[in-house]
Order: C-alpha cells, then structure tokens, then sequence
C-alpha cells in the first residue's frame, strides 16, 4: 500500500530527472548505444573531436520543417565534412505510435538526403533524460574535450514553419563559428523549441 | 411580403449578418466572434478567437512550457482600424511525460480588442479578417490555422451577441494586472521564492511563468505560508542566465477566478529577482502548504485503486453482505447440482455481481461528476454526512438484520424440481446478485481504505473519463475475489459443505448487520439532535412491527399486511422528521473533548499556533470513518502516545468532518486528499508531514522524536 503511495511521490522524483540536464560548461554525460546499423557507439570514442547531438523525431512537424526545408541535411553535410561528429538521435518510447524500429529510422534518414555521421535510438529515453532533451529538435555541442558547449534550439525562430529557416539565426552555426575563432559560446544555452520527446 | 415571412427571414438573417461561420481546423473548429451583434462608432469592439477543440486536443498558452507553440492571429482589418494584444485567459497544466505543457482544451476564447477610426459612421457593414495559427497536440502535434471572417453592420447602439456571457466569464479569467501586497522575489542557484501577504488565506497556489526558457515547466511548485506570508518556491532553468533579473508570471490561487466564489484568483506578477537566501525545500515531505504538479500517473493510480477495491472486501462494513452473498453462492451451486444445470452459470452469476459493483462505482463517480460540475465540493464519504442517508442505512440494516433472523422471507417460489423454475431462479438470483453488489458499494463508501485517498485525489480533479476509469478500477478490485471464485469453482470445495449451519450462521449474520445498525446510529447522534434520534429509534420500532406483520401476513393472515402497511408509513415519517432540517442542527461534536487535550481544529488555529513556533499535530477525522476511530482508540489515546504529545509540548488539534466543513475540505485538498483520515504534524519551522493513515505508536513517536 505503502509502496503504491511511494511510487506516487517517486514520480515526482523522477520528473526531476528531466531537470538534470547537461549544463553548457560541464562535462557532457557519457553514453554508450547502438545506431541504427547494430554499431556500439560511445562517446568517449570521439574525444579530440566536437560531437552534435541532434534530438530527431521523424513524425514532429518542427523536425519536418528543418529537414522539409532542407536546412538539417545542410548542417550536417557542412559540419561533418569539417570533421564534426553528428549523432541523429531519437528518443520516442517504443510504445509510442510514432516510434520507428532502426531500419525504419535509417529509411527515413536516407530519403532525406541526410548526412549524420549516425543515427540512435534511444526508447529508453536514458539518453534523453541525462541530456535533459525536451523538443524535437533539441540540440547539443559536446567540445573535443567532452565539454558540453551549446544545448538549446536549433535557431531563434519558433515555429513551424519551413520558410523561417531563411531568416532566422542559426544558434548551432554561430556557436561552432565562436568556438572555431577561438571564442566562448556568447549563446551557451537557449530554451529548445519543437514537439516534445515522446518518453516512455 | 407578409409580417409573418418578414419576421422569420429577419431571424434567419440577423445571426448571418452578426456571426461568422466556425471553420473546421485539423481537430479544432475555429471561429472569430465579437461580443456585440454590431460595432458602434468610438467604441473598442471585443473580439475573440473562439477554438473548440476536438477531445483530447490542446492548443498553448503565450508560454506553451517545455515545448509546443503559442497560438497566434494575423489581423487583415480595414483601414484605420488597429488590434490589441491577446488577453490569455488563465492556462491548464498539461503533463506530458516527464514534461510541462500550458494550454487550453475544451473550449476557449482568445480574447482582443479592435479599435476603430475615429471617423467611422453608422450604417454598411463591415469586413474583418485574420488568420489564426496555432500548434494542436494531443500526444502528436499538428500545425493547424484557419483564415477567419467576421462581418458587423455599423449601428449606433449594439447589443450583447450569443457569446456575451462567455466573453464575461473568459473575462474574468484574465489574470489581472493588480500588484500583489508586499510581493517579492529572491534567489539562490536555481530556487526561487516568491512571498506576499494575501488578503485572504490560501489554500492552493499555482505558478505559470511568462518568460520562456527561465522557470523550469515540469519543476513541482512548493507552498508554504510562513509567518503569515505565502511563499511558493519555483525551479529556475539551467543554466540560470545572467539576465534573468526580473520575474513575471501568473499567479492562481486556490483555482483561479473560475472559483471567485471560493476566494480563487489570477494575477499577473513582475518582479525584481534578488539574490538572497533560498531555502531548500524538498519535494518528498510536503512543505506546508501543497505539493503542486502531482505526477501519480494513470496506472499507478488504476493500479492503487484496484488495490484498495480488493482492501475493501476486508472491511468490517464489507464483509457481512459479502459473506452473505458468498451463502447465496453456496445455496445456488446446490440448487444447480439438484437441478442438473450446468456450473457455467456461476459464471454469469459472478459476472452479475461484478457488474453490480462495477456499474455502481461508475454511478457514484458519474453523481460525484455531476455535483462536482455544479460547483459542490464534495469528498469521498460525503453520504455518511447527511442524516437522511445514515438513517437511511440505518433502516436498511435494520431490517436485513430482521430479515436474517428470519422475521419475514424475501421470497421468490421454492419449486426447485422442474427446469423451468430452475430457469427462474437463475434470472431472479442474477438480478440478486447484481443488487448484491450495488449493496456492496453503498455499505463500502465509508470505508475509505488507507492510501485510497491519493488515488481518488488523483480522480477528482482529472478528467471525467479518468475518474471514471479509476472508480471502474476501484469496483474491479472489489470484484474481484468473488469474480475468481466463480470462474475457479473447484476453490468453493474450500469452502464449507452446506447443511443446517447455514441457517444458523444465515441468523447470527443478523448480529453484525444489528452492530451496524449501532455504529450509523452512533454516528447520526453526531449530526442530529436527542429528539430526532429517539424518533429514528422510534421509527426502527415501528419498521419492526411493520416487517413482523409482513411476516405475518406471508403467512397467511393477509389482514396484517394492513399492519405493516400502517407502521412503514408511520416509520417513514419518523424518519423524515427526524432528518429535516430542525432537527439536523447538530449540537457540539463529540470527538474534540477538551479534557483530552485536543482542541478543535480551524485554520487560524493552526496559523497561530505555528505562527507562535509551536508544533501542531492535525488528527482529520470523522465519526463515520473506522480507519480513524480504530487509530484514535489504538494510538492516539494511547498512555505513550498522549506522554509523548504531552513532553513534546504538541498542540494536538483535531478537525472533525463528521459534518460537512468547506474549510475542512480546502485543507484536505490542500494534500490532495478528499477523505479522512488525515495525520498531519508540523515542526516548529511549519514543515509538515503527513503520517500514514493506518498509525502506529512507532510512526507517531518517531514523528514526534524528529520534533
């Protein structure tokens, strides 16, 4: 009886979880998954390089405007042919009618023209829950020292629709384009904007 | 055209000329409507974007929280006309996962006002146009919006339009821009505290941030009043930002202005955020005030309830009508076997009786639904608190307890030998059961199990599917072992053969039903006055007399049904006078003894008493709940027990809801409770804790240790 009640109260607790985000400053929480190609990734195996960890859910209509517009396919072509990781990672619950299985999450990818370096899945919501992921997209830089550099939106216009991509301000670009010139990330952390993630 | 005709063409134009039509949206209709038939020269004009959303659907709030967009119009207005902002009414909080959403479901009007030239005449019609766009969710999200007409004629004078009074009551949802008494706002890391003095005492305290990014959404929002100020303490986002040096946000206190009756209010709040210190308040033991943000999922609380439907078979009120139908059970397989008919009709038997249980539990749901809909607070064991409901048990037990002993037979033919009576039977004790289980129910009320309440906490303020589904829950579980004993028949050879035992324990069941009768009337001399009670007593005499004479006339002698016809109607008036509303005005209660060292509750009590430093220990109880009498005698009376209160210089105060009591009723939602029993102690910081509702000396000493 006792434990049912208590269960209650945990729920409180573990809504807390969420709030453990990674903070821009500290180190960024270590993970270890397979992709969608069966392929143990960790993130240890990419110190000495920056990482992007971008929050994806395929039926989100904000992920379809940065990929419908094109504008996710040109980050990650542009980031990775500098040598930037990218992991695409998605955190819907299994049970959630819009999860994917890996094959399905690697169609997707591929019929986008997108160009991460790999893709996650991540129906747990562990990863999710350690990074403080909310929307899709959310997104994160982790430095080649393991340090978290940016965690927020994508850019400064909130909505859906695929024609702001044109003006709005990249939040992702300008942090890597300081971080190249030797500055701090003026913008380190910005509230995400999207749907939220689907956890279990 | 003829008087007649033009009138009626009148009325099918004047709607068209005033109102447009609600577009569909994906799962919404949308809709822009005006709170005048007309706009009127140099007057502003309130308008509104009207979206019904479709069930389960939500649009945001202008902070839509850890994700999702605020809904937005685009105004295409004739020249010289200009628009104001968005008037928010008051938002919902919408968990999803372990995220915060702000929004809207059901229906909602976005308000605005639209201002005119100045040069606008009367006369002609006018044009306008916009275009909403709004994010819908619901677990997935659509991007949806509608281009929206609406046409006015000019006039000088207007009047209200069909959606006047929901422009009034939205209205008064706007959280208003009052400064708050003495408000202020400091902060420490990521806690905050926000403290004012409210002019009236709070119960519950609600925070929506308007600023996007810096209040954490899915943070539980802590309450407390200290020294008569109220404090909530809020969780900043991390990283907290260097800017972040103002606050603004809605306040909602005790429901927000939909329940203005009960001092509910909204308003928004700016704020200079000093740094200072912030107390760290932990979410796990309730600070005072109300854990906000309660985060019992669905099945925890499907699952608590099943649980505590299973609980209620053991219940001392339970056991006797289910032991009952456990004989009736017994009885029936024997008549089977006799009769030939196959055991498979144990199973709609059980099925009945599961349904009986189930469907009633749906019914009071649905009655606790519709009176919560009309605005009456009501909690669990709310029937024990009106008298004609206990002295209607009262009877009812009264004249089971008579009927066991067998006094008069409720009788339904003794051919048991041919196939159709057989048949018979079976219908008529399939209806038997199912009553069986209604009366189950009824009898079970009162006994709310220990950590039931969260779970019908968690109901009442859900949902009405939800709440429905959790008192399904409750009635499942309560089912439950009689609904195993009829699909797993081979368990019943557990049970004792039938013989002439049957009789004998069918007649000593009459004593516990007698016992109950005891109790009720015990508790009923709580509520009425010495004559209304000697007039129940009087009235059980008279439904004695009736139900012999029943007897008697089953019998044979017809002419005694006279008799018994007489005595009912006479009982049944008795019962009436005893419960009208003279005699209800109930003397002092008995439970706060002043001798014992218990004082009765009341919210300035409690504030004074902790105001002064002291610790309180809050005993909410009511006459009619077992769980709290068995504590009361068991623990809190207790020779240790009482020592201990007496060293730790406790003030024991006691809050008595035998009777209906609002205030009482606000302190237990205040724990998000709505039964009793209820153990609260605070320290001499005002930190409380809730005991759990089965006590122990051990939990109370331990308490009282921590002191």
């Amino acid at each position: 009886m006792l434990r049912v009640f208590l269960c209650g109260v945990g729920m409180l607790c573990f809504a807390l979880v969420a709030h453990g985000a990674a903070l821009p400053g500290q180190p960024a929480p270590e993970f270890a998954l397979a992709d969608v190609g069966g392929k143990r990734v960790s993130l240890a195996d990419f110190r000495g390089k920056f990482v992007v960890l971008e929050w994806n859910n395929p039926s989100c209509p904000f992920v379809q405007k940065h990929y419908g517009s094109g504008n996710m396919q040109a980050l990650q072509k542009r980031f990775t042919s500098e040598g930037v990781v990218w992991l695409t990672i998605n955190s819907t619950a299994a049970a959630h009618a819009e999860y994917l299985k890996p094959e399905q999450q690697a169609t997707w990818l591929k019929q986008q023209g997108a160009a991460p370096t790999t893709a996650l899945l991540d129906p747990d919501g562990a990863l999710g829950r350690a990074y403080g992921a909310k929307t899709t997209p959310h997104m994160f830089i982790v430095d080649p020292a393991g340090k978290l550099q940016y965690a927020g939106a994508i850019d400064d216009k909130r909505s859906a629709n695929p024609a702001d991509v044109k003006t709005a301000r990249n939040y992702v670009a300008q942090a890597f384009e300081e971080l190249r010139s030797g500055k701090s990330v003026s913008l380190a952390a910005t509230a995400p904007y999207g749907c939220s993630v689907k956890y279990p | 055209m003829n008087p007649r005709n033009f009138l009626l063409a009148l009325a099918l134009a004047l709607p068209a000329a005033t109102m447009a039509q609600p577009v569909r949206a994906d799962n919404a209709e949308a809709e822009l409507v005006a709170a005048t038939d007309a706009v009127v020269p140099g007057r502003p004009l309130a308008v509104a974007l009207r979206i019904k959303h479709d069930p389960e659907w939500h649009t945001y709030w202008q902070v839509p929280g850890d994700s999702g967009l605020p809904t937005r119009i685009n105004w295409k207005l004739p020249p010289g006309w200009s628009a104001g902002p968005i008037d928010w009414p008051v938002p919902k909080r919408l968990p999803v996962g372990p995220l915060m959403n702000f929004g809207y479901d059901g229906e909602v009007l976005l308000l605005s006002q639209l201002t005119p030239p100045v040069d606008l005449k009367p006369g002609g019609q006018i044009e306008f146009a916009a275009r909403a766009d709004f994010l819908i969710c619901r677990d997935v999200c659509i991007p949806s919006g509608a281009d929206l007409k609406l046409n006015l004629t000019v006039r000088d004078v207007a009047n209200p339009s069909r959606r006047a009074a929901q422009f009034i009551a939205t209205r008064a949802m706007v959280p208003q821009r009052a400064t708050l008494p003495d408000a202020d706002a400091t902060i420490e890391d990521e806690r905050i505290r926000v403290s004012f003095r409210p002019a009236n005492e709070l119960t519950r305290l609600e925070f929506f941030p308007l600023q996007e990014g810096r209040i954490e959404p899915a943070a539980p929002q802590l309450v407390r009043v200290e020294d008569g100020r109220t404090a909530v303490y809020l969780t900043a986002a991390k990283p907290v930002a260097a800017e972040f040096s103002r606050l603004k946000g809605v306040l909602v206190a005790d429901g927000g202005p939909a329940r203005a009756d009960q001092g509910g209010w909204a308003s928004e709040i700016a704020l200079a955020l000093a740094p200072g210190k912030v107390a760290r308040i932990d979410a796990a033991t309730t600070a005072g005030g109300t854990v906000r943000s309660t985060s019992i999922t669905l099945w925890v609380a499907l699952t608590g309830a099943l649980v505590g439907g299973l609980i209620l078979n053991l219940m001392p009120c339970v056991f006797p009508v289910l032991s009952l139908k456990l004989l009736s059970l017994m009885q029936h397989q024997r008549a089977e076997d006799a009769s030939g008919v196959r055991h498979a009709s144990m199973r709609t038997h059980g099925i009945s009786f599961a349904f009986g249980v189930v469907l009633s539990f749906i019914m009071l749901a649905a009655v606790m639904l519709a009176l919560r809909a009309g605005g009456t607070q009501l909690g669990w064991g709310f029937q024990l608190q009106t008298p004609w409901v206990i002295a209607g048990l009262t009877v009812l037990f009264f004249v089971i307890g008579l009927n066991l002993l067998g006094t008069f037979e409720i009788s339904i033919g003794s051919g048991l030998t041919n196939a159709g009576a057989a048949q018979r039977l079976r219908s008529d004790r399939l209806s038997g059961s199912f009553g069986t289980g209604v009366l189950a129910v009824v009898v079970a009320a009162p006994c709310t199990a220990p950590f039931m309440g969260a779970a019908l906490g968690y109901a009442i303020t859900q949902s009405a599917a939800v709440a429905l589904l959790v008192f399904a829950a409750l009635g499942l579980g309560m089912a439950l072992p009689y609904l195993l004993l009829t699909f797993f028949p081979s368990l019943l050879k557990w049970l004792p053969r039938p013989g002439e035992w049957m009789l004998r324990f069918k007649q000593v069941m009459a004593f516990p039903m007698f016992a109950t009768c005891v109790w009720l009337l015990w508790v009923l001399a709580q509520q009425v006055n010495v004559n209304a009670l000697a007039l129940i007593l009087a009235a059980l005499v008279l439904i004695a007399l009736a139900v012999w004479a029943l007897g008697l006339a089953q019998r044979g002698t017809r002419v005694w049904r006279w008799v018994a016809i007489g005595a009912a109607g006479l009982a049944l008036y008795a019962v009436i006078a005893a419960t009208g509303t003279d005699a209800m005005r109930a003397g002092t209660s008995t439970i706060v003894d002043a001798k014992s060292g218990w004082q009765p509750w009341s919210p300035a009590e409690q504030q004074k008493q902790l105001a002064a430093g002291k610790p309180v220990f809050v005993d909410f109880t009511a006459a009619w709940c077992v769980t709290c009498q068995a504590n009361k005698q068991l623990v809190l009376n207790s020779r240790v027990v009482a020592d201990a209160f007496a060293r730790k210089a406790v003030v024991m105060l006691r809050a008595d809801w035998t009777n209906r009591d609002d205030a009482i009723t606000r302190e237990l939602a205040r724990f998000e409770r709505n039964g009793v029993p209820l153990y609260v102690v605070y320290d001499q910081r005002g930190q409380a804790q809730v005991l759990p509702e089965l006590l122990t000396e051990r939990t109370v000493l331990d308490a009282l240790r921590r002191l």
